[in-house]
């Protein structure tokens, strides 16, 4: 779900996304890079990502860029919603009283 | 959808794997060189920031298998693995390999054929419409059905009646075959002599079967005289005549009569519907018989007859109305006292006597299916249970259960496969060895081929047999005794008693059987050898006989018949190599011909009382060439002639009979039917003269191989112009091989009439063989099971033998240690095979004497439950068993107890 939302943003690749969720998580998630290609292949196996070969200006080199199609961005609304269901009912267990998210 | 998706890009990613991994070594590189030169702008150095940057994306070769095994077909590849695996092991074990492959392929392969061949006899569907209502008519004498030589349809005034009479027939018809001598074209051509269909329109409707062109007999053409019409098959209009679209109103010339063709039928007509004499008939003509429905007719019975059941009416409900019909009858015809009528499903009679034989069969090839799955599963146990250690071990290392079992599946698999694969491979030959032995009554067999239904069943059957043992080890195995296992192995000397029951209990079942199919067998066995071996009442070898047909147009009046008959035997005589030849129209061991007679001191007021006898007409040198002792009296001579008086032979048993206190040469006795009887002379081919006895010649087989010989009489031909006919055997007895005289015999015919086929030329012994063919057929298969199923039950016991030994081998080393001898081990260990082979025997016994109700009635001058045989072949079996258990048994000889124990 973290790498679908952060390619909501527009295309990225496998170093982008590893670096974006490890700063907007301030650090909090520590994931092994390495671990993050697996899953991104799994997605474009399961055809909610496609991934190209691109020049980047930026670098200077060729660089492979995901990009989040239609069906990915259906599974990201699907998860999402999911996603605000547990939380709200962690959230319920956790801070009674309060009914909105955090 | 979805599945199909993955499958498919799983596939592709299967082709295109080389080049996503190198994508992906890529895309990995690309991350390390980026993380390391931002480390290195943070100040590392080259080398620190490159170890850094490795350091926090983990492990690569972890990463690399994750992402290989996410583009691979895994289960796919781990199955092409087990198959690579399972083709190691089972070679590193040819034995056990080779042993499981032969029973597979035994089988299947055995059943596959037997029950092809079974299904193209009889359980095929017939090939006419509504063929469920379409039945056979039997004659009955005193509510028994005619069998043998003069079993057949009622009269055909009695058929005539029953077709008026009853209301449970949409139709009923009357039909025979005879051969005739047939040639084709307008042109006299070459004559072959072949059986002509002689049927009434009728026939083709109570089938259903409408001519491909033309039309069906007229009723009037079914009258002699009209009856120079005929309808011929779709084969022999292709092949005879080259499919001439003009072929109605060609001609084809039968008995040198010119025929009109009228139709052209379909080739769907069967091979067994004349009953007596199965084989394609190409040509039909009408059945038109003079005499055939007149009153004196009503006793004769040797035609076919067929009817067409209305819809709905069940075969009990003709079956009831015949029946009163025929009581009706009977009181209202003197002739018909005695007579009646059976019916049978068509489909049911299309194999004639010989389907309880192929029931017999069918049970015997199911046992060796039976036998091969019990033995699969023994070695399957017993194999597998070898290796639960091995199973173990894998299963410590880490083997998860799913791929145990995948693994013992593609060797079982693997090994099925083979199996099956011989399997069609040996009912290929199976299925060309039957044909080429297939005995003449049963003609279907030239066609069969491989019952694909049928492959498959009994592929299903082995194939589940190997999954259920195959796979039982790794199923409860892998659940629970991983650490079990590696210390039963190890230390206990008694592994898996409960196995070691199911083995023991497979191997008696396996037994058992054995000595059915062993008992069968060598009863069948031996009834074929007194069957071919009894002697016939005449001395058989270097006898050849031959047929021919003097058509009446040619031939009109008894003298000329005489005349050419005389000369043509005269020549044949002259022939070197021949002893003696007689022209005859009775050899055994078959007669058919029976006469009603007038003896003195046997007056008959009563049908039943009329005394009988078999009837032969003959020249002079009948009992001279067919080697038949002379008893009494003095046997023909060539000065009995036309002009001389009649004189007779008759055979011991008909001197038993009518004559058994006096002394009955020079009598005077009537042959033909009793005045009161009024029956014409000369009408349905009695006879009416007065014959003086003038010898008693011995006993001949008269009324079938396995019947005892009738009373018999034999006459002269030149003597009795009323029975004269036109068809004649010639008999002759060689000094050399008799066969190669045929030739030679032909041309002496033909020079005499060339256009005279001569036919159905076979010596006596190949005759005897020919009668004998379906009981052969029967032996030579069952044997061919029997010695299967042993072969199969030697390998069952040797394989648990051995296993039992080797599992044993701790055990019986403690034993030999604390100071048992070698022999006393050796022998407990064959007294318990011993045991089960027993128990087996006894079993296999109680299952053959059950079973004998199948055989009983194919026997011949042996009882279905003969005590020698039943002994000889339990004790075959237990020598056998001995043996087997014996040689693995005798491996506990070499036991070493000390270095056995300290193994492990």
């Amino acid at each position: 779900m973290l790498i679908l939302r952060t390619l909501l943003f527009g295309p990225a690749h496998g170093h982008q996304i590893a670096k974006h969720i490890q700063r907007t998580t301030d650090d909090v998630l520590q994931v092994e890079h390495g671990s993050l290609y697996p899953a991104l292949h799994r997605m474009e196996r399961k055809g909610w990502i496609i991934s190209k070969w691109e020049m980047s200006l930026e670098r200077n080199r060729d660089l492979k860029y995901y990009r989040l199609t239609p069906a990915g961005k259906k599974q990201l609304a699907h998860e999402e919603s999911k996603w605000k269901q547990v939380a709200a009912a962690v959230a319920r267990v956790m801070c009674p009283g309060s009914t909105e998210l955090p | 959808m979805n599945i199909w998706h993955g499958f498919v890009s799983r596939v592709a990613g299967l082709w295109q794997r080389q080049e996503r991994m190198r994508d992906f070594r890529r895309e990995m590189e690309s991350h390390l060189d980026l993380e390391a030169d931002e480390l290195q702008q943070s100040g590392l150095s080259a080398k620190e920031s490159r170890h850094a940057a490795r350091k926090t994306f983990g492990n690569t070769t972890l990463v690399t298998e994750e992402v290989r095994a996410l583009w691979s077909l895994t289960w796919l590849e781990g199955l092409g693995r087990d198959l690579r695996y399972a083709t190691r092991a089972l070679r590193k074990n040819p034995g056990f390999t080779a042993v499981a492959v032969l029973t597979l392929a035994l089988g299947i392969g055995a059943n596959t054929t037997i029950f092809s061949a079974i299904d193209s006899l009889m359980l095929r569907p017939l090939p006419f419409s509504h063929a469920e209502q379409l039945v056979r008519l039997y004659a009955t004498r005193n509510n028994v059905t005619i069998e043998g030589f003069y079993a057949g349809s009622p009269s055909p005034p009695d058929m005539r009646d029953y077709a008026q009479a009853s209301h449970s027939f949409q139709n009923m018809v009357i039909y025979d075959a005879w051969r005739k001598n047939v040639s084709y074209g307008d042109a006299t051509s070459e004559p072959e002599q072949m059986s002509v269909g002689l049927v009434p329109a009728a026939y083709f409707q109570v089938l259903d079967v409408k001519p491909l062109m033309g039309r069906l007999f007229t009723e009037e053409e079914n009258q002699e005289g009209k009856n120079y019409v005929a309808a011929i098959s779709a084969h022999l209009w292709k092949t005879r005549y080259a499919g001439d679209p003009a072929i109605l109103g060609r001609k084809i010339r039968i008995n040198d009569e010119l025929y009109t063709i009228i139709a052209v039928m379909p080739d769907v007509i069967p091979q067994w519907m004349e009953s007596r004499h199965p084989g394609l008939i190409e040509v039909w003509t009408p059945f038109a018989f003079a005499d055939a429905w007149s009153e004196a007719s009503r006793r004769t019975h040797g035609y076919d007859a067929l009817g067409r059941l209305k819809p709905g009416v069940s075969l009990e409900q003709a079956q009831a109305e015949l029946s009163t019909i025929a009581t009706a009858l009977a009181a209202a015809h003197p002739l018909n006292q005695g007579n009646g009528v059976a019916i049978k499903p068509l489909a049911d009679t299309r194999v004639g006597t010989l389907r309880p034989m192929l029931f017999l069969l069918m049970g015997a090839v199911s046992l060796i299916l039976l036998i091969a799955c019990v033995n699969l599963a023994n070695l399957l146990l017993a194999r597998n249970s070898a290796r639960e250690r091995e199973l173990a071990v894998r299963a410590a290392l880490g083997a998860g259960r799913g791929g145990l079992v995948r693994h013992l599946l593609a060797e079982t698999l693997f090994l099925s496969l083979i199996g099956a694969a011989g399997g069609v491979a040996l009912a290929q030959t199976g299925l060309t060895a039957l044909a080429r032995m297939h005995p003449k009554n049963l003609p279907q067999l030239d066609s069969v081929s491989i019952d694909w239904r049928v492959l498959a069943f009994t592929i299903i059957v082995s194939l589940i047999t190997s999954l259920l043992f195959g796979l039982a080890p790794a199923l409860t195995g892998t659940r629970v005794n991983l650490v079990d296992a590696l210390k039963q192995g190890g230390r206990s000397g008694t592994s898996g008693v409960h196995s070691q029951h199911l083995r023991k209990l497979l191997v008696v079942t396996e037994m058992a059987m054995s000595l059915m199919l062993l008992v069968g067998a060598s009863l069948l066995g031996q009834s074929i050898l007194r069957l071919e071996r009894q002697s016939l009442g005449i001395r058989q070898d270097h006898l050849l006989k031959g047929h021919f047909y003097l058509p009446g147009v040619r031939y009109p009046d008894p003298g000329v018949l005489t005349r050419f008959c005389d000369e043509f035997a005269r020549r044949v005589r002259a022939v070197p190599g021949v002893i003696e030849a007689s022209i005859t129209t009775v050899y055994p061991p078959n007669n058919g011909w029976t006469q009603m007679l007038g003896i003195p001191r046997h007056p008959a007021t009563r049908i039943e009382d009329i005394p009988t006898a078999q009837f032969g007409v003959t020249d002079a040198h009948f009992i001279s060439t067919m080697g038949i002792p002379l008893f009494r009296g003095r046997d023909f001579a060539d000065s009995d002639n036309a002009s001389s008086p009649p004189v007779a032979l008759i055979t011991e048993e008909f001197r038993h009979r009518y004559f058994p206190a006096e002394d009955p040469i020079g009598r005077q006795i009537h042959i033909g039917p009793p005045s009161f009887l009024q029956i014409a002379p000369g009408a349905n081919i009695t006879d009416a003269s007065d014959v003086t006895i003038i010898g008693v010649i011995g006993d001949f087989r008269n009324a079938g191989l396995a019947r005892p010989p009738e009373p018999q009489i034999i006459v002269l031909y030149s003597q009795h112009p009323l029975v004269n006919y036109g068809f004649k055997d010639i008999v002759i007895r060689t000094a050399s091989e008799p066969r190669l005289l045929g030739p030679e015999i032909r041309r002496q015919l033909h020079q005499l009439d060339a256009d005279m086929p001569f036919a159905q030329v076979q010596t006596m012994d190949e005759l005897v063989e020919q009668e004998t063919g379906g009981q052969r057929f029967t032996t030579v298969l069952l044997t061919a099971f029997a010695a299967g199923g042993l072969i199969l039950a030697i390998v069952g016991i040797y394989g648990v033998v051995s296993f039992l030994v080797t599992q044993r081998k701790q055990e019986l080393a403690v034993r030999m240690a604390i100071g048992a001898t070698r022999t006393a081990v050796l022998w407990h260990v064959l007294m318990q095979s011993l045991g089960m082979a027993t128990i087996g025997a006894i079993l296999g016994l109680l299952g053959a004497a059950a079973a004998q109700r199948l055989t009983s009635g194919l026997l011949f001058g042996i009882s279905s439950m003969d005590p020698i045989t039943f002994a000889t072949s339990t004790v075959f079996l237990l020598a056998v068993a001995a043996m087997a258990s014996a040689i693995p048994a005798a491996r506990v000889l070499r036991i070493d107890p000390a270095r056995t124990l300290r193994q492990d």
